[in-house]
């Protein structure tokens, strides 16, 4: 019944055309700007761009906050993923509701709210001096700790829903019979339950690094100007200096290391199965 | 351990959704400038929110590309989903690959690249822009979601309807879709909440009079430190909050985990 391919074809255009004509011709011309230079094509741009100091300040920023993003919310969304398998259907469901609400809320209204808790005359600055701890108020806000803060409140839904997926298909017995056998809790969680769930990891570690690479909001309302990442740096870039090389070669290395993170989450998962 | 995995949890869960509550406090506050604790509570600012003209022109356009968007990106991601999962044509995974790209690229670099190379070469409105970007950035969501839910027809149910004399047509509309349907619900509510919380697509196809709320919000904090843009958050939250009860009762999210 489905032989004729031309239907097939037929029923493809559109959605095909659409995205090649409004998203995948006009990428591409953007992007091949970040290999021309005056001359012709060249890496001219990138040298241009690592040249200076503040870019490559920028590029291991986003790359730590990505790293150190990703590793809290996996050491985080371990404990939580664990404690909300335990629980019955009906109190699972609405903890699962709960953690993936945060996802579901505007990330302007999200990372507002951290103005509002972080700031000079925020909740934990004036608690602070009303209990007689500080005397003027710290500086939370655009630092990166700031930063930090809220890329883990936006990204660790996005860790915890498929760490809780794969900790619900790991045989229900594996962990009591690991610990019968005399095994302590680090060497069951080491040996048993990381390999029986690698995938829900390499899963959300992949959304989590890759999110936190390309995230906009976050650092433009926490950081600011003070703690630049790609993302604002390349709007910056744009907007005060119409500098659309420096765009592209961003633009190039966050898509090169989305692509980059994909392949070898994905090997490394396949490798440890073997 | 037991009992220590339950204190990370409801820490988790406070440090997740504490800051909304906050927010909505905060923007109940009678005072001038934003503070938690406010200063008193009154309605000031939320009424406030409704006063301001850009808030409520960036609410509508908002709304209106969010639903547009989501229903051109079925339209375009429903028929496409459909081939790529029976009729497999020749190239069908080069396609399929084609039309989810949008997912992998930057939202910002999309923006940009409409703006430069579709926009300033055509002339286009920039309102046209925002609405080819956020469909290209949705198209993927559709056709994953909708591929998903086809995977789980079997597909003699359709031939068995074609042998009993109904047209191609006639059973994809009373056999196939209503076997999708909350497949297709589900990718509508995840466009719809992509699309209106967008900002990095929106970014660099921002004009005079075109914003999206959540740029317009960016762009009125920047300059403004009074509790309206918490407000305005916090009705955003409650929103949300009616979308995800919604979503639960008539889909299960937790199903979809």
């Amino acid at each position: 019944m489905f032989q004729d391919r031309r239907i097939g074809l037929w029923l493809l255009a559109p959605a095909t055309l659409f995205v090649v004509v409004g998203f995948l011709v006009p990428v591409i011309i953007l992007l091949s700007g970040a290999f021309r230079t005056d001359g012709g094509w060249s890496l001219g741009n990138y040298l241009d761009f690592f040249g200076s100091s503040l870019n490559r300040e920028v590029f291991w920023r986003t790359f730590r906050l990505g790293l150190t993003v990703t590793l809290v919310s996996a050491i985080l969304g371990y404990g939580v993923a664990m404690a909300v398998v335990d629980k019955g259907p009906k109190t699972k469901g609405r903890l699962i509701a709960m953690l993936v609400l945060p996802l579901m809320i505007s990330p302007v209204a999200r990372t507002y709210a951290w103005l509002v808790i972080l700031g000079r005359t925020g909740f934990i600055n004036v608690g602070l001096e009303n209990l007689g701890i500080i005397e003027r108020p710290l500086r939370i806000l655009f630092t990166e700790t700031a930063v930090f803060i809220g890329l883990i409140q936006l990204f660790f839904p996005l860790m915890v829903l498929p760490l809780i997926s794969a900790l619900e298909n790991m045989p229900r017995d594996v962990v009591p019979a690991a610990r019968v056998l005399g095994a302590n809790w680090l060497t069951v969680f080491w040996k048993v339950i990381l390999p029986l769930t690698k995938e829900g990891l390499v899963v959300g570690g992949t959304l989590v690094f890759v999110g936190s690479l390309t995230a906009y909001v976050t650092p433009a309302i926490l950081g600011g100007s003070k703690v630049l990442m790609l993302e604002t740096l390349l709007y910056q870039r744009v907007s005060v200096a119409n500098d659309y090389a420096s765009a592209a070669v961003i633009g190039v290395i966050l898509i090169a290391m989305s692509v980059l993170t994909n392949i070898l989450l994905k090997k490394l998962a396949s490798v440890r199965k073997a | 351990m037991r009992i220590s995995g339950n204190i990370l949890l409801a820490a988790v869960l406070l440090f997740l959704i504490g800051p909304f509550v906050i927010i909505c406090i905060a923007g109940l506050s009678a005072g001038e400038t934003l503070s938690f604790p406010p200063q008193g509570l009154s309605l000031r600012w939320v009424a406030r929110v409704f006063q301001v003209e850009s808030f409520r022109n960036a609410f509508a356009l908002s709304m209106t590309l969010a639903i547009g968007a989501t229903l051109a990106a079925l339209v375009l991601g429903i028929p496409a989903a459909y081939a790529l999962e029976r009729y497999r044509p020749p190239g069908a995974e080069v396609i399929r690959n084609i039309v989810t790209a949008p997912i992998v690229v930057p939202g910002i670099i999309v923006g940009l690249a409409l703006l430069r190379h579709l926009v300033i070469p055509t002339g286009i409105g920039v309102t046209v822009a925002l609405f080819i970007g956020h469909t290209a950035l949705l198209v993927p969501y559709a056709v994953r979601v909708v591929s998903a839910s086809l995977v789980n027809l079997r597909p003699d149910i359709e031939e068995a309807a074609v042998m009993l004399g109904a047209s191609r047509l006639g059973a994809f509309m009373k056999v196939v879709l209503p076997n999708i349907r909350s497949g297709i619900m589900a990718a509508f509510i995840i466009g719809f909440i992509t699309s209106f919380n967008q900002v990095p697509v929106s970014l660099f196809l921002s004009g005079p009079g075109v914003t999206t709320l959540p740029i317009d919000m960016m762009f009125y904090m920047e300059f403004n430190y009074d509790p309206s843009v918490a407000a305005l958050s916090g009705l955003l939250a409650l929103m949300s909050l009616a979308v995800v009860m919604v979503a639960e009762k008539v889909l299960g999210l937790s199903r979809y985990v």
